[in-house]
């Protein structure tokens, strides 16, 4: 399928290929033998200049655009591998306070996630709410130059990584306000942030998702990121954003998943022929072909309305729900073409397919973006 | 330090695919950089990370050659130069090494050339060297090291069973074996510059050769077919019984194809 890409964008899913094939190799040897990011994992998204894609050069990014950023998504997506969660987060964090945040908050807080010395990390959900700011429990209370924040987050990517997060809380100087949820930036290791050990996820092998908990920890109030009370729609954007980057790379991960089946399905013979061409097998591997090219069409589509400043909060939560059954299905169908070596942890589509399962929980539930997307699409009529 | 990389642009093997007879399908096939005249790049990158200075980077070949000098510039090479001209259609090594020869002589001023050992389409391993002989520079081949020092540079040869260090001084001529090193991945900012950069075109009638050494016509070497040899289909035959009774058939098969 041609996208009419120009040659700098094939330039760009090239040196991403190359990307993969040369440190996602690497990376993943050693997750797999210390389940964790190597610690050196920023430096080498750095060193390639991938971090801070969409950040202007002033603040230490390269100015490029969201939809070469997907273009590498969509690569990483493919092999499957861990190490796209922390490229993910430090690239919309990154971007995030720089649309945003002041001056000086853009530039303490920047650099260092573009540079590779600082992960990123995003903190909403709690142990009682995903999705419902009026639901949170952490709580801020002014105190002078500061604020003092107390509380538990839950599954938090890279919490327990030295950098900065953005953490939102409910905002004890707002009560009364319409809305009082606040975003700060806070360096995850300052006094009294203590977290649990990695939580076993049934995919994303590796990751160091876990709960990240506040005891008296204080935040000078500079850190506040946009307005004071305005937290949620800060994350609302972010994670629209969010959404589109992982819908990117599950397109990768079908994608690679159908590549896989396409050989398999050549290689194992059955009755003298080939299972590919055995119609059952052949409508299955034209059904997932279909629906993975279909997908990248829409992710290319809200990519390039986030690129074109234009609202895509929407088509991003149209994408979620297009995409993620989608996924799911695809790699469901890798694996039953494969027989018992797709059930088995030696061939790639296992965990591939284990991967696609986040696709519907994580950056937001698949039924909060039915509800997005409905509720828009009824308001429009 | 100045250092000129000649580079090959050729089609991408590893997605190579073949048709019902076993012949290579040509059409749609992506291109690359020669992977040895990668690990030349990474060494002319290498040096000038260490000592300064400035790459060139020259490929002859067709107007789509401006991809893979693009992906040179991104690395991290400072200027690009190809040269393109239908009379260089066709050219063995020789013309080949005629052709880049003239344009390093023409650019001037250097202190290195750097070659792959061979392309992967090709598998000659002369073009590097015939341009040494051309421009009577001391040739270090099969590289495994690059070290200089001052004036002159120490070379680790790869000889097969034994390793020579060889010292020349410069300007010299080397060409990098996949041992050398591990080639960068272009970065994405750089990547963005290097189109922005302008690569210069060069013909026949910028070089200041003899038309009748360029190309075809140039070209002491003759192609006459290309294909593919027959495949041999072998079967599998297992030898039942305990270790000595299978060792005495093999020994019995070995002897019946006059293989003892």
């Amino acid at each position: 399928m041609d996208f009419n890409l120009s040659p700098f964008e094939k330039m760009v899913q090239k040196t991403a290929k190359d990307f993969c094939e040369k440190e996602v190799t690497k990376i993943d040897a050693y997750m797999a033998e210390h389940k964790d990011y190597p610690p050196d994992l920023l430096q080498r998204f750095a060193k390639a200049r991938l971090l801070g894609m969409d950040v202007p050069k002033e603040f230490g990014g390269i100015g490029s655009t969201n939809f070469n950023l997907i273009l590498f998504a969509e690569e990483l997506g493919k092999t499957g591998s861990t190490c796209m969660l922390p490229f993910f987060m430090n690239n919309s964090v990154a971007e995030t306070i720089c649309h945003w945040g002041t001056e000086e908050v853009k530039k303490k807080f920047v650099p260092p996630m573009c540079d590779g010395s600082a992960w990123a990390s995003m903190a909403f959900t709690e142990p009682g709410t995903g999705s419902d700011p009026k639901a949170l429990t952490m709580v801020a209370e002014p105190d002078g130059d500061d604020f003092i924040l107390n509380g538990t987050k839950r599954f938090i990517s890279m919490a327990n990584k030295p950098g900065y997060g953005i953490f939102f809380a409910k905002d004890l100087s707002m009560q009364g306000a319409k809305t009082d949820t606040t975003a700060f930036i806070v360096d995850k290791f300052s006094p009294g942030i203590t977290c649990s050990g990695h939580y076993e996820l049934m995919g994303l092998d590796g990751a160091d998702t876990c709960d990240i908990f506040f005891k008296d920890v204080r935040v000078p109030k500079a850190n506040i990121l946009g307005e004071q009370g305005k937290g949620f729609k800060i994350l609302l954007r972010w994670i629209a954003g969010e959404r589109i980057q992982q819908a990117a790379a599950l397109v990768g991960g079908a994608q690679g998943a159908l590549e896989e089946a396409a050989r398999y399905s050549k290689e194992r013979v059955v009755s003298g022929f080939p299972l590919g061409f055995m119609q059952g097998f052949t409508w299955m591997l034209a059904e997932m072909k279909t629906k993975v090219d279909a997908s990248r069409l829409m992710v290319y589509n809200a990519i390039l309305l986030q690129d074109q400043k234009k609202p895509f909060e929407v088509p991003s939560a149209e994408l979620k729900v297009f995409v993620v059954p989608m996924v799911q299905e695809v790699c469901r169908m890798a694996v039953q073409i494969h027989g018992s070596y797709g059930y088995s942890k030696e061939y790639k589509v296992e965990k591939l397919f284990r991967n696609a399962m986040h696709g519907g929980i994580v950056a937001s539930s698949l039924e909060i973006n039915k509800t997005i997307a409905g509720m828009a699409y009824l308001a429009g009529r | 330090m100045n250092i000129i990389v000649c580079i090959k642009q050729v089609p991408d093997v590893t997605e190579v695919k073949w048709d019902e007879n076993g012949s290579l399908i040509r059409t749609g096939l992506p291109s690359i950089i020669n992977p040895n005249d990668k690990h030349a790049l990474e060494a002319a990158l290498a040096l000038k990370d260490v000592h300064g200075g400035t790459i060139t980077v020259i490929s002859m070949g067709p107007p789509q050659v401006e991809e893979s000098l693009r992906e040179a510039l991104g690395m991290g090479c400072d200027r690009a130069i190809l040269l393109t001209d239908r009379k260089f259609g066709g050219a063995d090594c020789w013309a080949t090494a005629y052709t880049l020869g003239l344009a390093i002589r023409k650019i001037g001023s250097f202190d290195m050339v750097i070659t792959g050992v061979e392309a992967m389409d090709g598998n000659t391993a002369q073009v590097g060297p015939e341009i040494a002989d051309f421009l009577k520079l001391p040739l270090c081949s099969y590289a495994l090291d690059i070290r200089c020092e001052g004036d002159k540079v120490f070379v680790l040869q790869n000889m097969g069973d034994m390793v020579r260090e060889l010292e020349a001084p410069l300007p010299c001529l080397i060409t990098a074996e996949k041992e050398l090193n591990e080639p960068r991945v272009a970065p994405m900012d750089m990547l963005m510059e290097a189109y922005a950069k302008e690569i210069e075109i060069w013909g026949m009638d910028v070089l200041d050769g003899d038309p009748a050494n360029f190309g075809l016509k140039g070209s002491p070497t003759r192609l006459r077919k290309v294909f593919s040899p027959k495949r041999i289909k072998g079967k599998v035959e297992i030898l039942e019984g305990d270790p000595a009774e299978s060792a005495r058939k093999l020994v019995e098969k070995f002897k019946e194809h006059n293989f003892i």
